[in-house]
Parts: C-alpha cells; structure tokens; sequence
C-alpha cells in the first residue's frame, strides 16, 4: 500500500515538476516502489527480478539519465497547457482497465505459482531464448560504446 | 489476490499518468520520463497477470528483455536529445 501510494506520486510529480532534473531522480523513486510491488506480488518467484530492477533500471538507467542531464542549461520546463490531455488521460485509463478485467474474467487463477530456479534461468537463456540474449549482449555492447562516443566529443 | 489486484489497479493509474504527461507537455525529456512511467506500468502489468496465470519464468525473461532494451533506448534517445540540443538550444520542440 505504501509503494503503491509513493509510485503514484512519484509518478505524479514526474510529470508535474518544473525542473526535470528533479524529475529524473524521481524516477529512480518509482522505479524502487515498481521493484518493491513486483515482489510483494510473489516473493519467492520474483525477488530475482526485483534485484534485477533494482539493479539495472534504477542503478543504470535512471543514474545515467540524472548525471546526463547535468550537461544540459535551461532545465526549467515550459508549461503547456492541453485541456483535454487530463480527460483524454482518465477515458485512456478506464478503456484500459475495462479491457483488462474483460479479458482476466475468463481465467482461473491459479492457486500454486512455479517456483523459480536461477539455473533454470540461465538455461532457458542460452537454450530456449538465444537470440533475443545474443541481441541484447549486442545492443548493450553499442549502448556502451555509444556513450563512450558522447563523452568524447567536443 | 488482492495483492494482484492492486498492482493492476496502480499499473493503470500509472498508464494514465504517462499519457496525460506524454500529452501536456513540449519538453523532450519530460516526454523520455513519461514513457519510463509507461514502461514501469507495462512491466508491473506482465507480473501482475502472470501471477494471476501461475506462471514465473516466461514474465521473468521477457521483462529482463524489457529493461535491457529500456537501458539501450534510453541512450540512444539521449544521444538524440544531446543533438537536438546542440542544434536548436532548447529541450522545447514544436
């Protein structure tokens, strides 16, 4: 309940700060709570993932979004006002969830969820989805030299 | 399955939110951040009904899928961003 309340007000502020600067290191905010509400779904299943989220998003992403922002003068957004961006907001999220618990109602929730095993994993990585891990490995490989690249020009 | 229920309901509170920032405003990183507000809602979204399925190891891989392209884009847009900046000198676009 309380990283429900913290992701929808970091979240909130995110799009509401006038500096967005501040906005990204709200991010990693809302990135933990997503981490911590991912875990509290099935503890014994998806604490992997949670680290994992913890890790990579908020240690990599969100943490090279703020220092990378720090190049930039003139962080002060201007406001544009879009009346119908809120209503258009609110009819998007009910369609969403009217779509959602349409399509949830014909499942039988299942009682017992698979327990996870890190060596299962890895193997189903390497065995079963190769490709999508060898296209990965690729675009962190250019992700990183990328920035390299941005650092070192003038 | 209240646990389940609620991470639904606040995945799509968080889809809203990202759309009403995606729409309100004409700064480029604004727009970055509220596409990583509908990314966290998207990933929230896959535990959330895979629980409700039983499943474990299929949202597990896809997401860490997911947030490694997520990594990638979000350099890749930056370095996007980074030459806008140089050109014009402002994050406002038109």
């Amino acid at each position: 309940m309380l990283f429900s309340i913290l992701a929808l007000a970091t979240a909130l502020f995110i799009v509401n700060s006038k500096n967005v600067f501040y906005s990204a290191v709200s991010l990693a905010f809302l990135g933990i709570s997503v981490a911590v509400l991912i875990a509290d779904i099935n503890p014994a299943a998806y604490s992997l993932y949670s680290a994992f989220h913890l890790i990579l998003y908020v240690g990599a992403t969100v943490v090279f979004l703020s220092i990378s922002l720090v190049m930039f003068r003139g962080l002060e957004v201007k406001e544009v006002k879009t009346p119908w961006a809120p209503s258009l907001a609110i009819v998007a999220a009910i369609a969403f969830f009217a779509v959602l618990v349409l399509s949830t109602s014909s499942i039988t929730p299942s009682g017992t969820p698979e327990q996870l095993n890190l060596a299962v994993v890895g193997e189903k990585l390497i065995s079963q989805y190769w490709f999508p891990t060898f296209i990965l490995i690729v675009a962190l490989l250019t992700t990183m030299i990328e920035a390299l690249s941005l650092a070192r020009r003038d | 399955m209240i646990v389940v229920d609620s991470a639904l309901v606040v995945a799509t509170l968080l889809i809203a939110i990202g759309i009403y920032g995606l729409l309100n405003s004409k700064n480029v990183i604004r727009v970055l951040l509220s596409s990583e507000i509908i990314l966290n809602a998207a990933i929230l979204l896959i535990f959330s009904m895979s629980a409700l399925v039983g499943k474990s190891y299929t949202p597990l891989i896809f997401s860490v899928f997911a947030i490694g392209m997520a990594l990638t884009e979000v350099v890749v847009a930056f370095a996007s961003v980074i030459l806008y900046y140089r050109q014009k000198g402002s994050l406002e676009v038109d």
